[in-house]
């Protein structure tokens, strides 16, 4: 591994690891305005968007938590890869059936709203991150056991 | 390689386990109360200190979701629009009759003479992180009503649905 891919590698990693950590505090922060976002995506029965709402924001907080610690950095992007997919495939929905919501993906109680168009190319851009994080950490380990031997 | 893959996929599940039953222990009476149906959006905190000096609970407008409003509108409920009479007037869930919160002193008394208490009434207004549907909710059991309940989804929510509506954008 270079200095550059190095460089480009904490660079990405505490990019998504902010992204995360954010997109999780601000939501634990008001779990009810949360379960209001994901209700309106009129895809989960009524308590089950209260489900997603008590939980997600922490799964999203603890691997923003572990990037940003550097600690267990694959099978944190695999689930923020999960998380961004599924994320992909419900907003999909949401410009298929025409619906006019705010993603909720980030404060729930702030009034910036930001449509399904929008948050689509944003998660579009995360996946490019995650995939990114993921090649440069297997470059930068690779390079580790080549030392070792 | 794919001892490698296989350890990362299970520590990810590990890490969803952890951050989900973290975050259950911290909403677990938020979720029990939503799969219960107790769960009420925006809950006006005037209300919380009636119910403490009352030392009682009050009764609380029941959360229904879109096809249960459905059904009850077939089986004879009313349907109640909690907004202004603008926004009624621009637009409305069809065969719903207009109860502004703002006016609700003027037009609380012709509505009873109206309504009987028994009949089931669902309150709606713009969706969700609107309270006025729960707080005319809340008037109307003051008042008597029997089954009030709270269309969380509102007016956003029928009409994306491709539902009845009417009023002057239609």
């Amino acid at each position: 591994m270079n200095r550059f891919q190095w460089f480009l590698y904490h660079l990405v990693r505490l990019s998504l690891a902010l992204v995360f950590v954010y997109a999780g505090a601000v939501k634990i922060q008001d779990v009810v305005a949360f379960a209001g976002h994901v209700a309106a995506y009129q895809i989960l029965p009524y308590a089950m968007n209260y489900l997603v709402a008590a939980t997600l924001p922490y799964v999203e907080f603890l691997t923003g938590v572990l990037l940003l610690l550097n600690v267990r950095v694959r099978p944190a992007l695999v689930v923020i890869g999960g998380m961004t997919l599924i994320f992909m495939v419900a907003l999909v929905s949401v410009l298929l059936r025409g619906l006019d919501i705010d993603c909720g993906c980030f404060d729930p109680a702030g009034g910036q709203d930001v449509s399904a168009g929008m948050a689509l190319l944003r998660d579009v851009g995360l996946m490019v991150l995650v995939v990114l994080t993921w090649w440069l950490r297997s470059v930068l380990m690779a390079g580790s056991a080549k030392r070792e031997t | 390689m794919t001892d490698d893959l296989k350890r990362i996929f299970l520590e990810a599940c590990v890490l969803i386990a952890f951050g989900a039953l973290f975050g259950l222990t911290m909403n677990h009476q938020l979720v029990l109360d939503a799969f219960a149906g107790r769960l009420v959006p925006q809950r006006p905190a005037v209300n919380a200190e009636q119910e403490l000096q009352q030392d009682v609970p009050m009764a609380l407008p029941m959360p229904v979701l879109l096809d249960e409003v459905q059904q009850l509108m077939t089986d004879g409920g009313l349907l109640v629009d909690a907004r202004s009479p603008e926004l009624f007037a621009a637009g409305h869930i069809e065969g719903a009759v207009s109860l502004p919160l703002a006016d609700i002193d003027d037009v609380l008394p012709d509505f009873i003479a109206r309504t009987d208490k028994d009949r089931v009434v669902v309150t709606y207004c713009s969706g969700f992180g609107c309270p006025d549907s729960f707080d005319l909710g809340m008037r109307l059991i003051e008042e008597g009503y029997s089954d009030v309940r709270v269309f969380e989804g509102g007016y956003p929510e029928w009409r994306d649905a491709g539902l009845a509506v009417a009023g002057e954008d239609q």
